[in-house]
C-alpha cells in the first residue's frame, strides 16, 4: 500500500467548539493506519469571511497553508468541508492564474515561503475511501453498527460547487454511503441528506433562515427513523448538535437527533470506546447509541 | 435497458385537488432528451401533460424543471445519462422547487418577475450615450467582471433548489442578487447605490447560506453564488456595516492576532454585551459539555510561526492595491465520479516534485 501520510490542517472548529473531533479524529486515523503530521503553524482559512471582504488577503493566507503543506512535501488532509472549499478555491485560483500566483508568491516571499502548487487538498472522509480503502476498514471493524440506521449528512462544501471540489456527483453522492456500509449499518435515505445546515448565515438570518433549516435537516433524518446522523461537517455538527434545541424551539417541535462526527462513528465499529471518541461532548445526547454499542 | 419511466408531476387545478405522479412507459433512445421524452409521452400516450419550452437549444430557460430531485434545462439532459448517473430506471420530473405549481409542470412566474422588479434589472446609464453614435465603451477587466452574471437566462433553476429560500420565501434569492450584481457592478451603470441598498433591505443579501446549490445548479455557468458574495464585497467597499463586514474583521483580527478564530469570544465581539448575555445560556451548555477552550477566553493559544502570518499579512494588505483579480471560469462543471484509488506519490522520495 501507499503510504498514508498526510499535512493535518485542523481548522479552528476542531481546536475550539469541537475537540472530540480533534480527538477522535487522531485515533481513527492512527487505527487506520494513516499518518497525520499537524499543521500546527497554518491559520484559519477565512471560511467565506474573509474571502468576502479581502480576497487577495484570503488567497496569501491560503497560499501559505498550502505551502506548508508542499515543505513537507505532502497531501494537505482536512476535516472540515468549509476549509476543504476555501483551500482549494484558492488553490484553483492559484494554478489558473500565472500572474495571480506570481502576486502572491512575492508576499509570500517576505516570508521566505512560495506556492508551488505541488500538494493536493483531500479530506478525510475522501481518504478512508481512497487511502485506507474499504476493503481495509471492513477487516478492521470488530463492532458492526448492524442494528443503527444511520442518516448521512453531507453538508454543502465537500459536494458543491463541483468545478471546486469534483470528488463525486454532487446530486448523488455515495460516499459517506459506502463508508457506513463497510462498517455494517444501514445507511437511510432521507430528504435533508444533501441539504444545508444554515451555519453560515447564523450571525445575519439566525431565526430568518439559519433554525428552519437546521430543523427541517434533523426532523427530516427523524421521520425516516435514523438511530443518529453523521457528517463529515464540524460546522455541520455545531449547527445541528449544538442548535438543534433552539431550532426545536423556534419551530414549535421535538427531535432529539444525535448527530456524530464521521470518524466518531468509524471509531465506534473498529471498536474504540465511547468515551475515547468523545460522545459523551453532544449537545444531543447519545446515551442510546452508547448504550446499544455496550 | 430498452425502456425506462418517465414519472410525471400531475396537477390540473380545476379537477385535482392534490397533485398526484403519472408513469410512462417509454424507449430508451439515443440522445433523447427529458424535453423529448415529455413530447414523446404528450403525443403518444397522454395529449393531455403540460410543459413549458421554447427554444430547445438551452438557451431560452422555459423548460427548466427538477429531474430526480434537482432543477436542470430539460432540453439539455439526456436520458441515457441520467438513467446511468442515478443507475435507475425511472426518471422524475417535477415543477423547479420554491415556486407555486400552476399546472402540471408550469409553475407561477409572477412571484419571480415582482422580485426581480425590486433590483430594477436594466442597464440605468450613467452618462448620456457617446455624441459620436458609438456604443458605451467599458474597459475589458471592467467587462470581464460582469461576463459571466451577464449570460444568466432567467431559468430560475438556481431559485428551485436555494436552500435559504426553502426556510424562507421572502428572500430575493440567488437568480435575483446574481442579476442585481450584474448592473451594480456594471462601470456604465448609474444605479449602483440604488440596487445595493435593495438587496440589503432587512439584511436580505446576507440570508445567503452559502450551499452552492445555485451555481451547481446553473445550466449556463453564471456563478450566481459567487455573484452573492461580490455583491456583499461592493456593500462593504461602499461602506454597508453589515453582520457579515463585522464577522470578517473579526476573522481578519484573530488571523493577524492568534491564527485562529476565537470562537469563545467570537458572540460578544459579533453582538456586543448584549448579544454575550443573550447566548449565555448556549455557552453554559458547551461548558458543561466540555466544548470549552477555558484558555480562549484570555485570548487562547496561538499558532507557530505567527510573525510570519503577520508579515504576510501587512504585505498583502499592500499588494491588493495592484492586484487584478481575474473571475475564475467553471469551464464546464465537473461531474464525473472520481471515487477512485488514484496513483499515490510518496513525496518524501520525489522532494514533492511529481
Amino acid at each position: 500500500m501507499a503510504e498514508l501520510k498526510y499535512a493535518f490542517y485542523t481548522g479552528c472548529s476542531a481546536k475550539g467548539v469541537a475537540p472530540e473531533l480533534y480527538n477522535s479524529t487522531k485515533l481513527v486515523a492512527e487505527k487506520l493506519g494513516m499518518e497525520l503530521i499537524e499543521l500546527e503553524a497554518a491559520t484559519c482559512c477565512g471560511a467565506g469571511a474573509v474571502q468576502e471582504k479581502d480576497e487577495f488577503l484570503a488567497l496569501t493566507i491560503n497560499a501559505r497553508n498550502l505551502a506548508l503543506a508542499e515543505e513537507l512535501g505532502l497531501d494537505l488532509l482536512t476535516i472540515c468541508n468549509t476549509c476543504t472549499l476555501m483551500l482549494r478555491e484558492a488553490k484553483f485560483k492559484l494554478d489558473n492564474d500565472p500572474e495571480l500566483k506570481d502576486a502572491v508568491n512575492q508576499v509570500l516571499k517576505e516570508a521566505g515561503l512560495e506556492y508551488k502548487g505541488t500538494s493536493e487538498v483531500t479530506h478525510f472522509l475522501w481518504e478512508v475511501i481512497d487511502g485506507v480503502g474499504l476493503d481495509k476498514l471492513k477487516e478492521m471493524v470488530v463492532r458492526p453498527l448492524k442494528d443503527f440506521n444511520i442518516a448521512p449528512f453531507y453538508g454543502c462544501h465537500i459536494i458543491r460547487p463541483p468545478y471546486l471540489i469534483g470528488y463525486e456527483d454532487p446530486d448523488n453522492p455515495k460516499s459517506i454511503e459506502m463508508i457506513i456500509e463497510a462498517i455494517g449499518g444501514n445507511p437511510v435515505d432521507h430528504t435533508a441528506r444533501l441539504a444545508c445546515c444554515g451555519f453560515h448565515s447564523f450571525w445575519s438570518a439566525e431565526d430568518k433562515v439559519t433554525l428552519k433549516l437546521t430543523a427541517m435537516d434533523a426532523q427530516s433524518a427523524k421521520e425516516e427513523k435514523a438511530d443518529f446522523m453523521v457528517t463529515p461537517c464540524p460546522l455541520c455538527h455545531t449547527q445541528l448538535d449544538a442548535m438543534q434545541e433552539e431550532a426545536e424551539e423556534r419551530i414549535g417541535i421535538n427531535i432529539g437527533m444525535p448527530v456524530l462526527h464521521l470518524p466518531q462513528m468509524i471509531g465506534l465499529a473498529i471498536g474504540l470506546k465511547p468515551k475515547e471518541l468523545g460522545l459523551e461532548k453532544h449537545v444531543i445526547s447519545t446515551k442510546e447509541i452508547i448504550q446499544k454499542v455496550a | 435497458m430498452e425502456k425506462f419511466k418517465l414519472k410525471v408531476f400531475r396537477y390540473d387545478p380545476t379537477r385535482d385537488t392534490e397533485p398526484y405522479y403519472k408513469t410512462y412507459e417509454l424507449p430508451v433512445e439515443k440522445g433523447m432528451t427529458v424535453l423529448a421524452a415529455l413530447f414523446k409521452a404528450k403525443e403518444e400516450q397522454d395529449p393531455t401533460i403540460s410543459f413549458r419550452y421554447n427554444c430547445r437549444a438551452a438557451i431560452c430557460g422555459s423548460c427548466a424543471m427538477r429531474i430526480n430531485g434537482h432543477a436542470t434545462l430539460a432540453c439539455k439532459v439526456q436520458i441515457t445519462h441520467l438513467l446511468d448517473k442515478y443507475q435507475t430506471d425511472t426518471i422524475t420530473v417535477e415543477p423547479i422547487g420554491n415556486v407555486k405549481p400552476l399546472k402540471d409542470l408550469i409553475y407561477d412566474m409572477d412571484w419571480l418577475v415582482d422580485k426581480l422588479k425590486r433590483i430594477k434589472p436594466w442597464f440605468i446609464p450613467k452618462e448620456k450615450p457617446p455624441v459620436d453614435g458609438t456604443e458605451y465603451r467599458q474597459d475589458p477587466y471592467d467587462h470581464h467582471r460582469i461576463d459571466f452574471a451577464s449570460d444568466c437566462i432567467l431559468c430560475a433553476s438556481c431559485m428551485s433548489d436555494c436552500n435559504a429560500l426553502k426556510a424562507n420565501k421572502d428572500f430575493l434569492g440567488p437568480m435575483v442578487h446574481s442579476k442585481a450584481y450584474r448592473f451594480a457592478a456594471d462601470t456604465r451603470d448609474g444605479a449602483k447605490k440604488e440596487r445595493i441598498e435593495a438587496v440589503l433591505e432587512d439584511l436580505n443579501l446576507e440570508w445567503c447560506v452559502r450551499c452552492m446549490e445555485c451555481t451547481t445548479r446553473c445550466p449556463k455557468e453564471v456563478q450566481p453564488y459567487e455573484n452573492i458574495i461580490r455583491l456583499r464585497i461592493m456593500a462593504a467597499e461602499e461602506g454597508y456595516k453589515t453582520p457579515g463586514e463585522i464577522h470578517a474583521e473579526i476573522f481578519e483580527q484573530d488571523i493577524y492576532n492568534r491564527g485562529l478564530l476565537n470562537e469563545m469570544l467570537l458572540p460578544m465581539r459579533q453582538e456586543g454585551i448584549l448579544g454575550a448575555i443573550k447566548r449565555a445560556p448556549f455557552g453554559i451548555k458547551m461548558m458543561l459539555k466540555g466544548k470549552v477552550n477555558y484558555a480562549d477566553f484570555f485570548g487562547g493559544h496561538k499558532i507557530k510561526r505567527l510573525e510570519e502570518v503577520q508579515k504576510i499579512y501587512k504585505a498583502a494588505k499592500e499588494k491588493e492595491k495592484e492586484v487584478k483579480i481575474k473571475l475564475p471560469q467553471i469551464m464546464g462543471v465537473i461531474y464525473e465520479d472520481k471515487r477512485k484509488t488514484r496513483k499515490r506519490v510518496n513525496y518524501a522520495e520525489t522532494g514533492g516534485n511529481e
